[in-house]
C-alpha cells in the first residue's frame, strides 16, 4: 500500500503549472471568452509540445504511454488555470482514435450524452461519440456559462462507426472533470484568501473575522477530502479495478459538491465585487459550474455509488 | 501509487484477524464509564497486551510490534470488524504514549510505557479548566516548586476516564508571572495522592465518563515533568496533534458504522425514499473518503512528510460524519429511537448521544476552523 505520487509525477505537474502560469493567465482565459474562440491555439501547441495532450497515447503510437495516475495531477493543474478548449476531451479521445486506426488531424472533442456538444467549434479533429466519430459536421453554437467550453448542437454530420469501451471513456471524463474541479476550487480559495487578507472593513482585514474564516475552512475541507477520492479513482482506472466506476463516481460527486461550495463561499467573501464581470473569480466559478454538471452531476454519481454499495 | 496490500501487510492482517476471532468477547462488555465495565475493559486490555496487540505501532521493547502506521490502520480495520470492545486505554496508548516516546527521558520511557501498554496503569487527561476550555492557554491551575517536588493547586474539568483511572496528565502554570502559552509545564500525576478529589460529572448519556479533578496542595516529584519546565504548551500541542491527526478516531470506526447503517437501511427503510437513500450513501462515501484521506496522510508520514494543521481537517470531518451517521440511523429506526437503554437499537441510541460530543471534545470544531484558516489558508489572526 503506497498512496502517493512519485517525484516524477510532481515534477511534471509543477512544470505544467509553470507553463500555465505564463500561457494561461486569467487575462488569456478572458480573451478566449471575449473573442468567442473558446480555445487558445498558442496554448494548445505548447501543451502538445510538452506531451500533455498525448499522455494517455501509447509510446508505440508516439505518445507518453501514461495512465490516469500520470494524468490526474495534470488535469488538476489545467483546472487550476481554468484552461479553455477541449484539452480533457482530447486527452481521453486520442487513444481511442489511435486504437481504432483513425487519423488525428486536430483537436478532438467528446459528445457522450445530452443535447449539446462541448467544444465542437474548436474540434477540427472530430467529435467522438459512443458510436464512433463524427467528422466535418455542421453545427449551431449556443451561449454557454463557460466561455472556455462553448456548446453547440450538431445540425448535420455522419458518424464513422466503430466499437470501443465507451464506459471507460465516460469514467475517464468524469475523473478528469473531478480533477479539474479540485484545481478550480483550490484556485478560487487561493484568490479569495488573497482578497480576504487585503480587503479591510471595521478597520481590519475581513479574513480576520471568524465568519469569514469558517466559510473558507469549510470550503477547503471539502476540497481536501475530494482529493484522495479522485486519486484513488485514477488508480482504479489505471488498473482497471472492479470498483472503477464506483470509485470514479465517488470522486466526481465529491469534487462537484466541493467546487460548488467553494464557488459560493468565495463569491460571498468577495462581497459586491464577487458579483461582477470584472473579478477574475467569475472565470473559475463558471468553469466549475459547467464541469460539476458535465459527465454526470453529483446526484447521478451518488446514485451510481448507491447502486454499487446498497443494492 | 499502489493501492494493493503487500504480502507482508496481508499476513499481518490475517494474523490480527485470527487472534481477534479467537479472543474477542462474544457479548459486549458493560460501558467502560461504569465501575464494573472499567475493570472488565482493563482485563480485555491485558489480554490484548499479552497477545502483543495493545499498542501495535510501539517499539517491541515496550510491548508493541514496531508496526508502521499503515499496519496500525490495518489492525484498526480488523479491530472494528471483529466488534472488539472500545479502548479504555485510549488516552495513554494513543495520546500520552507517543508524546513520551517523543520528548520523555530514558527513565520515563522505561517507567511509564510498559505499564501503559498493559493497562496496569490507565490514564486520564486533564487539560481543560472551568475558565480554560476553547481558550486553553487561559490555564490557571498552578504548580509551585518546593525542593524536589511540585505543589499543585487548582481545578481541571472534563477529564476523560478520570473517575476510575490511575494517573492523569495535564499542563499547569509553573511561572506565576507568565501569561498565555508561556510558563506552562506538562506533569504526570497519580490520582490517588493526598489532596486530590475527583468529582464525577454525569454526561448527557448518564454515564460518568469525565470528571472534575481538584488539586489541593498535591505534592508530585519533579521527575514527573514531561518535556521540561515551561515547555508544557509545546508538549501538549504535540499530543493534541497526534490526537486530532490520525490516532484518535481511526477510519475503521466510521467505515464499520457506515456499513452497519446500510444494513439498518436494508432491513428497515423504505427503498422508495430516495432522499434517505442518498443521505445513507453519502455517509458511506464520507467514511470511505476519510479512510482514503488517512491512507494518503499515513503514506505521507512514512515518506517523511509529517502531519501538520491538516489534522484539524480530519477532526471536523470525522466528528460531523459520526453525528450524521447516527442521526440517519435514528431516523430509520423511528419511534423505537425514543427508548433509552435496552432494546435492539440501543447501540445506535447510545452512539447518537456519544457522537454529539465529537464536535466539542479535542478542541471544538469552531476552534479547528480557526486553526485551518490561520495556518493552512494563512488568513490574518483574529482572536
Amino acid at each position: 500500500m503506497k498512496f502517493s505520487f512519485t517525484d516524477d509525477h510532481r515534477l511534471f505537474a509543477s512544470g505544467l503549472r509553470e507553463l500555465l502560469d505564463r500561457e494561461c493567465t486569467p487575462g488569456h482565459v478572458r480573451a478566449v471568452w471575449e473573442n468567442g474562440s473558446g480555445h487558445d491555439e498558442a496554448l494548445w501547441s505548447k501543451l502538445d509540445e510538452m506531451g500533455v495532450l498525448s499522455i494517455l497515447v501509447s509510446e508505440a503510437a508516439g505518445g507518453f504511454g501514461g495512465t490516469e495516475i500520470d494524468a490526474v495531477l495534470l488535469w488538476q493543474e489545467l483546472g487550476r488555470a481554468c484552461a479553455p478548449g477541449p484539452v480533457l476531451e482530447h486527452m481521453v479521445a486520442e487513444p481511442v482514435l489511435v486504437a481504432g486506426g483513425m487519423p488525428i488531424d486536430g483537436p478532438i472533442t467528446v459528445w457522450l450524452d445530452g443535447p449539446y456538444v462541448p467544444h465542437r467549434q474548436e474540434a477540427d479533429g472530430g467529435v467522438l461519440t459512443r458510436q464512433g466519430v463524427i467528422r466535418g459536421s455542421t453545427f449551431q453554437l449556443v451561449d454557454s456559462i463557460d466561455g472556455g467550453r462553448r456548446l453547440a448542437t450538431i445540425v448535420d454530420g455522419a458518424t464513422d462507426l466503430f466499437e470501443f469501451d465507451d464506459t471507460l471513456l465516460a469514467d475517464q471524463l468524469a475523473l478528469g472533470a473531478a480533477a479539474y474541479l479540485i484545481g478550480l476550487s483550490e484556485r478560487m480559495i487561493e484568490i479569495t484568501g488573497e482578497y480576504a487578507r487585503q480587503r479591510e472593513q471595521f478597520g481590519k482585514p475581513i479574513g480576520s473575522f471568524q465568519a469569514v474564516k469558517h466559510l473558507m475552512s469549510d470550503a477547503l475541507l471539502k476540497v481536501e477530502f475530494a482529493k484522495p477520492a479522485t486519486y484513488r479513482a485514477a488508480w482504479s482506472c489505471a488498473t482497471d479495478a472492479a470498483t472503477r466506476s464506483r470509485d470514479v463516481s465517488m470522486a466526481k460527486a465529491f469534487a462537484s459538491e466541493a467546487a460548488y461550495q467553494a464557488s459560493r463561499s468565495c463569491m460571498q467573501v468577495h462581497g459586491g465585487i464577487g458579483y461582477t464581470w470584472e473579478a477574475d473569480l467569475q472565470l473559475f466559478m463558471k468553469k466549475a459550474w459547467a464541469l460539476m454538471r458535465a459527465y454526470g452531476d453529483a446526484s447521478f454519481h451518488r446514485r451510481r455509488v448507491a447502486d454499487a454499495v446498497m443494492s | 501509487m499502489d493501492l494493493t496490500y503487500t504480502a507482508d501487510e496481508d499476513a499481518f492482517r490475517s494474523e490480527a484477524r485470527k487472534w481477534l476471532e479467537a479472543n474477542v468477547p462474544s457479548a459486549p462488555l458493560p460501558s467502560f464509564d461504569t465501575a464494573e465495565g472499567f475493570e472488565l475493559h482493563r482485563d480485555w486490555e491485558r489480554k490484548l497486551y499479552d497477545g502483543r496487540w495493545s499498542a501495535v505501532s510501539w517499539p517491541v521493547e515496550y510491548g508493541g510490534r514496531d508496526a508502521d502506521y499503515l499496519k496500525w490502520l490495518i489492525f484498526e480495520e480488523e479491530y472494528y470488524r471483529s466488534g472488539a470492545p472500545g479502548r479504555v486505554s485510549q488516552n495513554g496508548i494513543f495520546l500520552l504514549g507517543p508524546t513520551i516516546m517523543e520528548v520523555g527521558t530514558v527513565e520515563q520511557k522505561a517507567r511509564f510505557l510498559p505499564s501503559m501498554a498493559s493497562s496496569e496503569i490507565i490514564w486520564a487527561q486533564a487539560w481543560s479548566e472551568p475558565n480554560a476550555g476553547s481558550d486553553l492557554a487561559g490555564i490557571r491551575s498552578k504548580a509551585v516548586r518546593d525542593g524536589d517536588e511540585w505543589v499543585i493547586t487548582g481545578q481541571k474539568i472534563w477529564a476523560s476516564r478520570a473517575v476510575w483511572a490511575d494517573w492523569c496528565f495535564g499542563i499547569f502554570r509553573t511561572d506565576p508571572a507568565s501569561e498565555r502559552h508561556k510558563g506552562l509545564t506538562f506533569i504526570l500525576i497519580p490520582l490517588d495522592l493526598p489532596g486530590i478529589t475527583v468529582r464525577p460529572i454525569a454526561q448527557l448519556d448518564g454515564d460518568t465518563g469525565f470528571a472534575e479533578i481538584f488539586f489541593d496542595d498535591v505534592r508530585v516529584p519533579v521527575e514527573n515533568t514531561l518535556g521540561g519546565e515551561g515547555k508544557g504548551w509545546g508538549v501538549a500541542m504535540a499530543t493534541a496533534g497526534f490526537e486530532r491527526g490520525v490516532s484518535l478516531r481511526s477510519p475503521a470506526r466510521f467505515t464499520e458504522a457506515a456499513n452497519r447503517l446500510i444494513g439498518l437501511w436494508r432491513s428497515l427503510a423504505d427503498p422508495a425514499d430516495t432522499a434517505l437513500k442518498d443521505a445513507v450513501v453519502d455517509c458511506w462515501m464520507r467514511a470511505e473518503g476519510y479512510r482514503l484521506h488517512t491512507y494518503m496522510t499515513v503514506t505521507g508520514m512514512l515518506e517523511g512528510r509529517p502531519i501538520g494543521s491538516e489534522a484539524s481537517l480530519n477532526k471536523i470531518f470525522w466528528s460531523e460524519l459520526d453525528v450524521r451517521i447516527h442521526e440517519l440511523a435514528l431516523q430509520i429506526i423511528g419511534p423505537e429511537a425514543e427508548r433509552l437503554g435496552g432494546g435492539e437499537h440501543e447501540r445506535w441510541v447510545d452512539g447518537f448521544l456519544f457522537s454529539l460530543s465529537g464536535p466539542i471534545y479535542a478542541g471544538t470544531n469552531e476552534i479547528q476552523r480557526n486553526i485551518i484558516a490561520d495556518r493552512v489558508l494563512q488568513l490574518p489572526k483574529g482572536v
